[in-house]
């Protein structure tokens, strides 16, 4: 799920490198004409750079991802709500697997992004470092954190690296269900009883920031996005994709009679252009630099994770035999 | 949202989580980490995928396990667990051979090998010539 | 086999309430592994076990159901502990991942045989779901064997952490196999074979996959040790895996979830 608000690294000199002209031409001119590009094609420096981080970010977003509503899955009620929570969770996993596997290609190991994601060095969406307060937290970010990162997948799922397109189709059909989950157990709980209307009300008010967050700030007009845009690494604006989903998910969460804590939150009938209070993009900043009210704890548990794993993974390495990058 | 759910108890110093799978674990906040310097890659494997008997197999991805047995077993959960398959292949990636994508161009081949195409034998024409001839000679 | 009497009807339930209390609690405690795996593939693959477990368990409380007993999740969630017969082997904490893959493998193996032979159990509405978890299991038994011969013969710590866990779960595994009092009943039956031959065909099964695994099978001075989860006294631990598995069941009693 959730790859959204992706923080590309702006290069030194605002420029990509160009490895080589005539290389360089036919590369972008596969990609204009709609082609993708394998592994073992050439590719400018400055792409793969871009990808493995993108993909690195989306991968991790995922492993991360499994832990705010993972909070919830020894307590989900029922057992509808249990073995969907537990299956929603497990594909979070699955789908880490997956696009660690498309970054991999890119050449960097599965154990070398784990490792600067536990020491801090790389990022993941930054809606995982609020927490799940309570279980309707769960519901609410089922639904529409998954519904964000639907919208910003299936954009990039139109992009021009090969892997990573088969990993977000693969991808997008399983977060489909998570939608469908999401939006049950918000109704579930919007149409039940007082108690359990009060806390998905307060769940949305709680996640509706970092929910505006999710797709990152306006983007700079730069060279260096443009080159992106045109290399089909980034495929649409963070501005573009939060328009998109306010105006397919806001229009469902008003008739269920939810309240969205935003007062200036309305769609200009004229542009039809929503308009909605700036987010605070310098709260946005606070939490990714590690400064939010969770990114000590995911962190930690990822690395116990990892720590409790070790032994299992020793127990089993054939040494004679050398790591092989993936094939596709 | 300022409510911080991480509490550090003075003398012990873990985090007490919302979530109780991690209050159990007593994880402490330890600010710099450092990586992990002893890396353990195990092997990836390529894995095939057929949904009924009949149809081909195709490639669906791959995975790290240690060894092909465990590959298999892995495989079952991450790439079959929801759809429809009757058979499982993996293959070391290693032991994978590829053309690669710089000999992409051996594949471009001369369009005029017609001999090994079917629209490359037009005999009819040939066979009423001779159907006609015949039958004036009789 | 048509209907069953009074007896049997009893003796029917108070067997469906000891398997699917297992399998519950087991699918439960292994669930706490998603997300925080030894490896991601392994992972997943342990995820949908633990969720086969808890499908298979509100296919039996379905069952039960059926039989006059109440809904599926008003069984899991609403009892009080000394209402649950699960084991104590499937109370314990997830522990280490050596342990919980070892508890995995001891209780599976005995799953399946349980479930091979109520796949020939005169009440056929047991014998029915017994066929169709068997595919389910099968893949269980397959992942569980894999596991303990390849660590067990592991590098590293590997077989010692393994033979540890074997020590430590096998006087509880011996538990699974506590008689209920209606044995007779369901033997005489048909129903079922019985626990003393369950854990007869278990132990002659797991004992040579854990020769195999170069592991020492602990002797068991005292095979009752276990017993009294199936008569509803259990280990300090159940009582907190209830409550915490019902919380949010318990927050609002005229609530849909």
């Amino acid at each position: 799920m959730y790859g959204g608000g992706y923080i590309f690294e702006e290069s030194k000199n605002g420029q990509t490198e160009t490895d080589d002209v005539n290389k360089l031409e036919n590369f972008e001119a596969r990609i204009a004409a709609g082609e993708k590009i394998e592994p073992a094609d050439w590719m400018p420096a400055e792409y793969r750079k871009q990808l493995i981080r993108m993909i690195e970010q989306h991968a991790h977003s995922e492993i991360i991802g499994a832990l705010p509503e993972g909070t919830w899955i020894t307590r989900a009620p029922g057992f509808r709500r249990k073995l969907a929570l537990m299956a929603k969770v497990q594909d979070e996993v699955g789908h880490a697997q997956l696009l660690y596997s498309a970054a991999e290609t890119l050449g960097k190991t599965r154990e070398d992004m784990i490792n600067d994601l536990i020491t801090g060095k790389s990022k993941y969406s930054n809606v995982f470092n609020y927490p799940a307060v309570t279980w309707a937290d769960t519901a609410i970010i089922a639904w529409l954190i998954d519904a964000g990162a639907i919208i910003n997948q299936v954009a990039n799922s139109k992009g021009s690296y090969g892997p990573y397109c088969r990993a977000l189709e693969r991808i997008c059909v399983e977060e489909s269900f998570h939608l469908k989950y999401g939006h049950d157990n918000v109704v579930f709980l919007a149409t039940g009883t007082s108690k359990q209307r009060e806390m998905v009300q307060e769940a949305l008010t709680r996640w509706w920031p970092p929910i505006m967050h999710f797709f990152g700030p306006s983007d700079k007009i730069s060279v260096h996005t443009e080159t992106l845009m045109r290399w089909k690494v980034k495929m649409a604006t963070n501005d573009d994709m939060r328009q998109k989903f306010l105006d397919m998910y806001v229009p469902k969460i008003w008739e269920l009679g939810l309240v969205i804590p935003d007062p200036l939150l309305k769609k200009n009938t004229d542009s039809g252009i929503w308009e909605y209070t700036e987010p605070d993009w310098q709260e946005f900043k606070r939490v990714i630099n590690g400064d939010g009210p969770c990114n000590q704890e995911r962190l930690a548990v990822r690395r116990r994770a990892e720590e409790k794993g070790e032994w299992v993974r020793k127990a089993l390495m054939r040494t004679e035999e050398k790591y092989t990058v993936p094939l596709s | 949202m300022s409510d911080k759910n991480i509490k550090s108890i003075n003398n012990i110093n873990s985090i007490i989580s919302i979530d109780p799978r991690v209050t159990r674990e007593e994880l402490s906040i330890v600010p710099d980490v450092d990586p992990i310097k002893d890396l353990h890659h195990w092997q990836t494997y390529e894995v095939f995928h057929q949904t009924k008997k009949g149809d081909r197999h195709l490639h669906v991805g791959s995975l790290h396990a240690p060894n092909p047995e465990m590959a298999v077993i892995l495989a079952k959960e991450q790439f079959a667990r929801r759809y429809k398959c009757v058979n499982l292949w993996v293959v070391s990636t290693g032991d994978v051979i590829s053309t690669g994508y710089d000999n992409e161009d051996i594949f471009d081949t001369t369009p005029e090998k017609v001999y090994r195409e079917a629209g490359g034998y037009k005999v009819m024409e040939r066979i009423n010539k001779f159907k006609k001839e015949r039958k004036q000679s009789t | 086999m048509k209907d069953l009497n009074e007896i049997q009807t009893t003796a029917v339930k108070d067997l469906l309430y000891r398997i699917a209390d297992d399998q519950l609690i087991l699918g439960h405690r292994n669930s706490e592994w998603t997300g925080l795996g030894p490896i991601l593939e392994e992972d997943i693959a342990f995820s949908s076990m633990a969720q086969d477990k808890l499908g298979q368990s509100q296919a039996l409380y379905q069952l039960l159901n059926q039989m006059g007993e109440k809904d599926p999740d008003t069984l899991a969630f609403t009892r009080s502990v000394d209402e649950y017969k699960c084991c104590h082997l499937v109370e314990y904490p997830i522990g280490e991942y050596d342990f919980s893959l070892m508890r995995h493998f001891l209780f599976d193996m005995s799953e399946a045989i349980r479930f091979n032979m109520l796949a020939s159990s005169s009440f056929e509405p047991l014998a029915k779901i017994s066929r169709k978890f068997k595919g389910e299991i099968k893949y269980h038994t397959m992942h569980a064997i894999t596991w303990i011969n390849q660590l067990g013969k592991g590098a590293g710590d590997s077989p010692v952490r393994i033979q540890k866990a074997l020590d430590e779960c096998f006087p509880l595994a011996l538990g699974i196999f506590e008689p209920s009092d209606y044995e007779d009943i369901l033997i005489e039956n048909k129903i079922f074979f019985g626990e003393k031959e369950l854990h007869e065909k278990w132990y002659d099964t797991v004992v040579p996959v854990l020769k195999n695994a170069n592991l020492k099978i602990p002797e068991i001075k005292d095979p009752e040790i276990s017993y009294g989860g199936r008569k509803g006294k259990h280990t300090e631990y159940l009582k907190p895996l209830i409550d915490e598995m019902t919380e949010v069941y318990r927050i609002d009693k005229d609530a849909e979830w």
